[in-house]
């Protein structure tokens, strides 16, 4: 497959198609289609370039640099996805920082990837994107669950029980939501949709059982990271609505 | 808020706490198992100041029946269960005839019973734990007269019957007098007078008393 400027240029043809369609149907994104196109190329010519930058430097405090700007900027936007919780960059960047490093650590460890910003840029770049969805997800349903059945949650405390007790099935169904992509496209990956690493890899013409082996250390990363940052976000976000004398409280 | 509220309840006895809304009725009763942290004051059981005590085992020993019952997933059993997973099937039919409930019951799903019968649930199951004391959020706000009339039967049954201290609250000056026991007229947060029910809202001492007595405070 052949991919450069000119290319590019004529793959806009389509987005042109898709706001000649969103015109006649009067759709109101056609701001959006048009920005986001425009938006999206700027970002990701920028970010080539920065990448292309930090492997030819071949620093590790760059490639360090950029992971942690990655994963701030990450943390910045879960955060303010969810509304009337504590503190929740903190537990953001924590839930984040710790669910991206510890499935990083084993590809390093296992020594399946070497610490080059050619490997850890791209996957960190995979892993933070999903912490971050992971993240935003769990701490909003959690919350709005737990707003939502003070009654129930109540009642169960008035019965002796402990505030671990009282909001555990919350606790449960949240990290689950923050679960549910990743296991919904271990699910159904090779039969629904073909997944993108994957697909690049073959469009620029590598062998596809390779492409093949390297999706699934993708996903089974990713699955690390989403699990590890769900949990660790519920952890942080329920210890925020209970006092340690197991009295519920909500923030204002 | 509450605030400037000293008081001793005596075991075994029936209390009914009145006032008009935000006086601070239910904020007390919530004091009283820990639900909210007392920001002040000192709060006493049996002699010994509360925070000596785990809040879940107080609370285990101070039930509270909210204004609205809300019962778990499941069945009866399950929802007595929650509240004491050793009981034995003698004592929860014991907890079912307390509160009038046919045994019968005991395998209905909560979703099929009525409001009247779910707070009679909700009282099984409070009395489940085997409490010194049941505090009592308006527990019949929710409900018809004749439902009305039924729990508070079984909340002077409870009180007169099995020694359990009652305290409760209501908002109408008619149910305080036909429950009788002991009377607390708060208003703002503190407590105004307290007095036999009969006489309390039949003669008030204080301008308050009379004001919401005449309905003058809402």
């Amino acid at each position: 497959m052949v991919a450069g400027l000119r290319e590019v240029g004529l793959a806009a043809i389509m987005v042109l198609i898709a706001i000649a369609v969103g015109r006649y149907w009067k759709l109101p994104v056609l701001k959006d289609m048009a920005w986001g196109s425009v938006r999206a190329f700027i970002q990701l010519v920028a970010v080539g370039y920065a990448i292309k930058f930090i492997f030819g430097m071949e620093s590790l405090w760059l490639m360090a640099l950029a992971l942690v700007v990655m994963t701030v900027v990450g943390a910045q936007t879960a955060a303010g996805r969810v509304k009337r919780i504590e503190r929740p960059f903190m537990i953001s960047i924590t839930a984040m920082l710790i669910g991206s490093i510890v499935p990083l650590a084993t590809m390093l460890l296992a020594d399946i990837i070497s610490l080059d910003a050619r490997y850890v840029i791209p996957l960190s770049g995979m892993i933070i994107g999903n912490a971050m969805n992971a993240c935003a997800l769990s701490m909003d349903r959690l919350a709005s669950d737990l707003r939502g059945n003070r009654l129930a949650i109540e009642t169960a405390l008035a019965l002796g029980r402990k505030w671990r007790e009282a909001s555990g099935q919350y606790q449960r169904a949240a990290a689950r939501t923050g679960m549910i992509a990743i296991l919904n496209f271990l699910k159904t990956t090779g039969i629904v949709a073909l997944p993108g690493a994957m697909t690049g890899m073959i469009l620029a013409g590598a062998d596809p059982l390779h492409a093949v082996f390297v999706q699934l250390i993708v996903g089974y990363m990713l699955l690390a990271a989403t699990t590890i940052t769900s949990v660790l976000a519920v952890e942080m976000t329920v210890r925020t609505f209970f006092t340690r004398h197991h009295q519920f409280r909500l923030i204002p | 808020m509450v605030d400037d509220v000293s008081f001793t309840f005596e075991a075994g006895r029936l209390y009914v706490i009145v006032g008009p809304s935000g006086a601070g009725k239910s904020s007390l009763l919530r004091l009283l198992n820990r639900m909210d942290e007392p920001t002040g004051g000192e709060i006493l059981f049996n002699g010994e100041d509360y925070h000596a005590v785990e809040p879940w085992e107080l609370r285990r020993k101070v039930g509270f029946l909210f204004q609205t019952p809300h019962l778990f997933e499941g069945t009866v059993r399950d929802n007595i269960r929650y509240a004491n997973r050793e009981i034995t099937d003698e004592r929860i039919y014991g907890c079912l005839e307390r509160v009038q409930l046919r045994r019968d019951m005991l395998d209905a799903p909560t979703d099929n019973l009525s409001i009247g019968e779910k707070q009679r649930v909700a009282l099984a199951r409070l009395l489940a734990t085997d409490p010194l004391v049941a505090l009592l959020d308006e527990p019949t706000s929710a409900l018809d007269p004749a439902n009305t009339e039924a729990i508070e039967r079984l909340i002077k049954h409870v009180a007169d019957e099995h020694g359990i201290t009652i305290i409760m609250v209501s908002h109408s000056p008619d149910q305080v007098v036909r429950l009788k026991g002991e009377a607390l007229l708060m208003s703002a947060g503190r407590l105004i007078e307290h007095g036999p029910a009969e006489e309390l809202i039949g003669n008030p001492r204080s301008m308050e008393g009379r004001k919401y007595v005449n309905g003058e405070l809402s």
